[in-house]
Order: C-alpha cells, then sequence, then structure tokens
C-alpha cells in the first residue's frame, strides 16, 4: 500500500465515528503547531485528512517555539484575546496555566470512543493525565534525552561508556584537553535538562526541602564544581545554547552531551559512526533522571468546532500519520504499531531513548515551572557557575520558588 | 475652498487618529495594567494594587542593577556611535575617488535587522568557532580564546560593540548632512582669521552641527535605552544578571514570566526616565 493512501485511510478512521454530521457543514479548523526544523510543512498530512474529511478545513499554523516562551505566551495571549486556535500542540509543563484559565476541553469521552486508543502505551496516558484526573491532552511525540559520546575518542582512551556519575567524570576528564573539552553543557535558557541529570539524578527531590537536602545540596556542588574545579566544560558553557552544543559536539570540541534522538542525524552526518548514544549516567545507588519530552495535542475550551478539532488532533495520533508527523518533527511516534517499523535515525541512538525511559520523568508541572526553565535556572545557575552565588544559594533559591 | 480655525485640525487629524490608537492607547493600557496585578494565566483574577507594583520595583535590587546597566548601555554605546559616527562623517565630507561607494556601504549596518546582526555577531564572537577568537589567537592578540559572553567581564562590551557597529551609520549619516549644511565661507573667514583645521573644528564644525547633533543624540539615546533586541539574542541579560538592562528587564518579566502587571509598571518608570531626557531637550530647544 503506498503511504498516501495508507494516511489517507488511517484518516478516515480516526474520523468515522464523527464524519456525518459534517459532511454538509464545512468547518475550519485552526491549529497550531511547532517544529524544531522550520522548513519542515504538514501539508500533506493536512491534504490528506482534509480528502478524508471533506466537510473539514484544516487551517495549520506555525507559531515560533522561542524555547518555549515564545509559543506559550502567544498561546495565552490569544486565548485571553479571544482569538486561540481550535486546537494546538501543548506539553506538560504549560497545562498547569492552561488549567488554570479554564482553557482544556477534557477529551475523556472522545478517547474512550477512539479506535486509535489501544495503540498508544499505557504509561503514555498516565503521564499525560492531569491532576485532576482527567484527560486534556492527546499524546502525539515524545522523546527522552540521552547522552551524546564520542566513543572513538573513549575507544582511544580505553576507557567504557559512562553509566554513572563516577566514569562520566573520568570520561570527561581523560577527554578534556588542548581545545577539546569533555562534556558541552547548556548553560543557558534550556539547560535545566543538563543539570537536573545530575543534581534530581544525584539525590535531590522536587518535593518540599528536597532541593536543599545534604544530598541535594552535595550533587549540586559536584556539578557546579565540574566547572570551576574539574573544567570539564567549555569556559563559554554558562551562555551556550542549545545551537552552540549541537554545534560543538559536532566539530569536535566537546566528547560528550546531552540531546535528545531529534538531533541524531544530523551529529551522524557529521561524525558517522564516531557518535553514538547511552542513556544518562545514573547517580549513587543507581538512582538517575533523565527528562521526558513530551508532546500533545490540545482541543481548547473556547473552540467553536471542537468535534471537527477533536478529529483532526485524533488523525495525528493515529499510527501511520503518527510515523509521518514525527518523522517531519525528528521525534519519535507514539503509537506502538509506529514505533515497530521505525527507521528515521540509526537504530543505536532509539535504542539508547528506549533504554532512558526507566529513569524518565518530567518537572513538577506548577505554575512556577516555566518561569524556573526560561529564567529563574539559567540566570541563577549562571550566576553559580561564574562563582556570584554559592552552589548552595542557588539550590535556595530554586527551593524558594517552587515551595515557598 | 474657505480657510476657518479648524482647517489645520483637519490636516492633522490622521496623524492625530493615528496617534491616539497606536501610541496613546497602548500606553494608557499599560499605565492600567501597571496598577494591577496582572498574571497572563490568571486572566479573570487581576485585583487592583495602586502603587503597589511600582512600591515593589523600588524595593526590588534587580530593577537598580538593571536601571545602572541601562546607564552604562546608553551612556558607552552612543558615545561610541557618536564619536565613531562623527569621525566617519568627517572622512567622507573629503573628497576622494570611492566616496559614492564609501557612502552606500557604510550604511549596510543600518539596514540590517537587529536580530541578524545579533546572530552574526554572536557567531565571530563565539568561544569555539568564533572568527574573532581563531584571528585574535591566530595574529597573537590573544593568548587563547575567549568567552566574550559567558563572562560578566566582557559581555556587556562585547553587545555594546554590536550595537555601535549597528548604530554609528546613523550618526555618519545625518552628520555628514549636517557638516554639507555649513557654509563654506565660514572656513573661508576662520582660515582669513587664522584658525587652523582643529580651531576650525571647534569654532566652526562644531557649532554649526550643534543643531543636528543634539537631535540625532536624543533619538539614538532613546533608541538605545528602549532596545532589547540585540542583548536578548546575544546574551538574554546574562550571564547571570550581566546584561539584563531595564528594557530586558522588563520584557522578561511581562513576556517570559507572564507577569504584566510588574512589566509594565517597569515599562512605565522606564518612560518616565526618557520623558525626562525629552522634556530637557525641548526645554532647551526653545531657549
Amino acid at each position: 500500500m503506498k503511504r498516501r493512501s495508507l494516511l489517507t485511510g488511517a484518516a478516515a478512521l480516526a474520523a468515522a465515528p464523527l464524519a456525518a454530521p459534517h459532511a454538509q457543514q464545512p468547518v475550519t479548523v485552526r491549529w497550531w503547531y511547532h517544529f524544531d526544523d522550520p522548513t519542515a510543512s504538514p501539508a500533506a498530512l493536512v491534504a490528506d485528512f482534509e480528502k478524508a474529511n471533506p466537510g473539514i478545513k484544516v487551517q495549520a499554523e506555525s507559531i515560533p517555539w522561542g524555547g518555549g516562551a515564545d509559543y506559550d505566551t502567544r498561546l495565552y495571549t490569544a486565548l485571553i484575546a479571544g482569538n486561540a486556535p481550535d486546537c494546538g500542540m501543548v506539553k506538560f509543563l504549560n497545562q498547569p496555566r492552561l488549567m488554570e484559565m479554564e482553557a482544556l476541553k477534557p477529551l475523556d469521552a472522545w478517547i474512550a470512543a477512539w479506535s486509535g486508543r489501544a495503540d498508544i502505551s499505557e504509561d503514555l496516558w498516565r503521564l499525560s493525565r492531569a491532576p485532576d484526573g482527567k484527560a486534556y491532552y492527546l499524546p502525539l511525540q515524545y522523546v527522552v534525552l540521552y547522552l551524546y559520546v564520542r566513543q572513538d575518542w573513549f575507544a582511544q582512551k580505553n576507557l567504557s561508556l559512562p553509566t554513572n556519575f563516577d566514569n562520566f567524570l573520568a570520561g570527561a576528564e581523560a577527554t578534556t584537553g588542548g581545545d577539546r573539552w569533555g562534556f558541552g553543557l547548556r548553560g543557558g535558557a534550556g539547560g535545566h535538562d543538563h543539570w537536573a541529570t545530575f543534581v534530581l539524578g544525584g539525590g535531590a527531590k522536587l518535593g518540599k526541602g528536597g532541593l536543599v537536602s545534604p544530598a541535594a545540596l552535595a550533587a549540586n556542588r559536584w556539578f557546579i564544581d565540574l566547572f570551576r574545579v574539574k573544567h570539564v566544560f567549555p569556559p563559554s558553557a554558562p551562555s551556550d545554547g542549545f545551537v552552540q552544543t549541537i554545534a560543538n559536539m559536532k566539530s569536535g570540541r566537546t566528547a560528550m552531551t546531552i540531546h535528545h534522538i531529534g538531533s541524531a542525524n544530523e551529529m551522524v552526518a557529521a561524525l558517522g559512526d564516531a557518535i553514538t548514544a547511552v542513556p544518562v549516567p545514573r547517580g549513587p545507588g543507581g538512582a538517575g533522571w533523565t527528562d521526558f519530552g513530551d508532546g500533545s495535542n490540545a482541543v481548547f475550551a473556547a473552540s467553536k468546532n471542537p468535534e471537527a478539532a477533536w478529529q483532526w488532533i485524533a488523525y495525528l495520533s493515529t499510527a501511520a500519520a503518527n510515523v509521518a508527523f514525527n518523522k517531519l518533527a525528528g521525534q519519535v511516534t507514539v503509537t506502538t504499531s509506529g514505533a515497530k517499523g521505525w527507521n528515521a535515525e540509526p537504530q543505536r541512538f532509539l535504542d539508547a531513548t528506549v533504554a532512558s525511559l526507566p529513569i524518565a520523568a518530567t518537572l513538577p508541572p506548577t505554575s512556577q515551572t516555566a518561569d524556573f526553565t526560561r529564567t529563574v535556572w539559567p540566570q541563577t545557575t549562571q550566576k553559580a557557575l561564574l562563582g556570584q552565588v554559592t552552589p548552595d544559594e542557588m539550590m535556595q533559591t530554586f527551593e524558594k520558588l517552587f515551595f515557598g | 475652498m474657505k480657510r476657518t480655525a479648524f482647517t489645520p485640525w483637519l490636516f492633522l487629524a490622521p496623524a492625530l487618529v493615528a496617534t491616539v490608537l497606536l501610541v496613546l492607547g497602548p500606553v494608557t493600557e499599560t499605565l492600567w495594567l501597571s496598577l494591577h496585578d496582572v498574571v497572563l494565566f490568571r486572566p479573570r483574577v487581576r485585583p487592583f494594587v495602586g502603587l503597589g507594583n511600582y512600591i515593589a520595583v523600588l524595593h526590588d535590587p534587580t530593577f537598580w542593577s538593571s536601571l545602572s546597566l541601562s546607564f552604562v548601555w546608553v551612556a558607552v554605546a552612543v558615545g561610541l556611535q557618536f564619536a565613531l559616527g562623527l569621525t566617519a562623517a568627517l572622512l567622507l565630507n573629503r573628497q576622494f575617488w570611492w566616496r559614492p561607494a564609501a557612502r552606500a556601504l557604510i550604511i549596510v549596518p543600518w539596514a540590517l535587522p537587529s536580530v541578524i546582526i545579533g546572530l552574526i555577531w554572536t557567531w565571530m564572537l563565539d568561544f569555539n568557532l568564533g572568527i574573532i577568537n581563531q584571528l585574535g589567537v591566530q595574529f597573537g592578540l590573544l593568548d587563547a580564546s575567549v568567552p566574550w559572553l559567558a563572562q560578566p567581564s566582557t559581555a556587556m562590551a562585547a553587545v555594546i560593540l554590536a550595537i555601535t557597529w549597528q548604530g554609528f551609520p546613523f550618526f555618519c549619516v545625518t552628520l555628514l548632512a549636517g557638516l554639507q549644511s555649513i557654509p563654506r565661507e565660514q572656513y573661508e573667514a576662520a582660515a582669513i582669521d587664522g584658525a587652523g583645521p582643529v580651531r576650525s573644528f571647534y569654532y566652526v564644525t562644531i557649532p554649526g552641527l550643534m543643531p543636528v547633533m543634539s537631535t540625532a543624540l536624543l533619538l539614538r539615546m532613546i533608541w538605545v535605552a528602549n532596545s532589547l533586541d540585540l542583548l536578548l539574542v546575544m546574551t538574554g541579560g546574562g550571564p547571570g544578571t550581566a546584561t539584563q538592562t531595564l528594557p530586558l528587564y522588563a520584557f522578561l518579566k511581562a513576556w517570559s514570566g507572564a507577569d504584566y502587571g510588574y512589566g509594565s509598571a517597569l515599562a512605565v518608570m522606564l518612560t518616565l526616565m526618557l520623558l525626562s531626557v525629552v522634556i530637557f531637550y525641548a526645554v532647551r530647544s526653545r531657549e
């Protein structure tokens, strides 16, 4: 079966129970999305869906991501101004704020009647359920952060690939020298994922008092010392963003960094077999933490066409369409059937992704989390890296933000 | 058509309508927001807090550090742009065969979007891959690569360098126009009185340029004081808060932090400070 007809079939299947009422009354569904690659376009998916659902037009609007801040703030302002889309891509991180705004439409009844439900794992359904027990999010994509490693450099030094903090540090120190550094830290906005691997994985807990416990403070001191004492991060680490950390890895300046499968193909294009990926290192006692990067769709409460919006987002989470969507997005399909034949990236990167799932988690879904990731974490961490505040003061700032 | 007292207002009406809609409306809204506790994701709860946001601003150490950084940002950036612009204008006021090409080329930085300039300079200053570090090391000017944007001691200077490059053509073009409007007879008279190039510069060029200079300086001070695009692209206010000027702090509070009430209060404070510069200029112009 050709890919196009497969997608069309999936679209028809997703829409079947609700297609009839819209057949005679065309409606337009506005959908907001963001891709890491701004040149990627979901036009083929839209065309397939519209072909199977002649009563529905999809107006797909690409919104700048801007590290999350741009997309989220545009969404909030559009919701307040009454000009929000019918549906759009959302993350766990902004669910509390969207719930506080009463902007989300519960999807439970639709999900219960949806034939694609069984193709998404129970773990994903559990993760996407809101604190009030309802389902406002429909899983669309995911990634799990892992550790990129220059396996050729590790082999030259007779080192095994990192599995815990001790052999991570040994590897970082052994590969640091000249104009090379052991680990490319993302110290700019979005780098909280790197910090969390070492500090939450090292004993800190995201509960009251958990960020200032002796174990948490020790883990954070160890993390800051990687830069200030061990010098295994590049001197530019405090201000390096996503682009710099990836460029440093690709140009052979760093031996390790943390990111996800979305950058695997460009890494392989630059470094070939010299690069591989493993789960992020685990802390003392075998504990570990890595970020579960979620992506879902939601229908907004103010939508005038919620059923048509649901049909569109259900289509996007249905097997073949979800695979096609995630090849565009550079992320992993949420469907069990789609994962079986997944070949968008070399197998070793998918293996590292799957092997990281047992320690994958998200930051607590509170109203403070977005402010933490966008502003408080980068500013405070940069100050600690530069010695303007102590590592303990850094953790006290985070504790105060989350728990008062 | 018979002229009445109403006629000038009729001609001004389109500009007045645009000003009310595009300037006074948003300013009034900002003032109103600054008197409320407005958090974007709590649209149904926005209590009136009076001057509460302003009092909080005055007790906020980040406000004071951002304000002092703003003074440094404006004074150094505008000063350098002016000095470079004046030098370039004096050179371009001379006759040489490729002067038309030089005049066209010099405007290029001014014509580029700020975001593009920010990205260009970010990569030129990059620690690992930037050309400035590579050339500096190659020619022995630097012992090793410098993380220009990652050190508090160099980050502000690096962004000021970028905005100086972007802004000096404005001074160059306006001052060049001013130079060309100074009558040649004044220079000839000064020469007859025995004035050399330096004295001619002080007693003819500077007074002749004064009206253009003061207007250009005022405009550029306001633009630079308000600007945050280069800072946002190149450092995001970091490392830490080393380059977080007042408009950037207001932007981050409102846009990233979703705290529109507090962000509006910061913006109003900045506006009041800039208004004082405008009033000083207006009074001085009248004199």
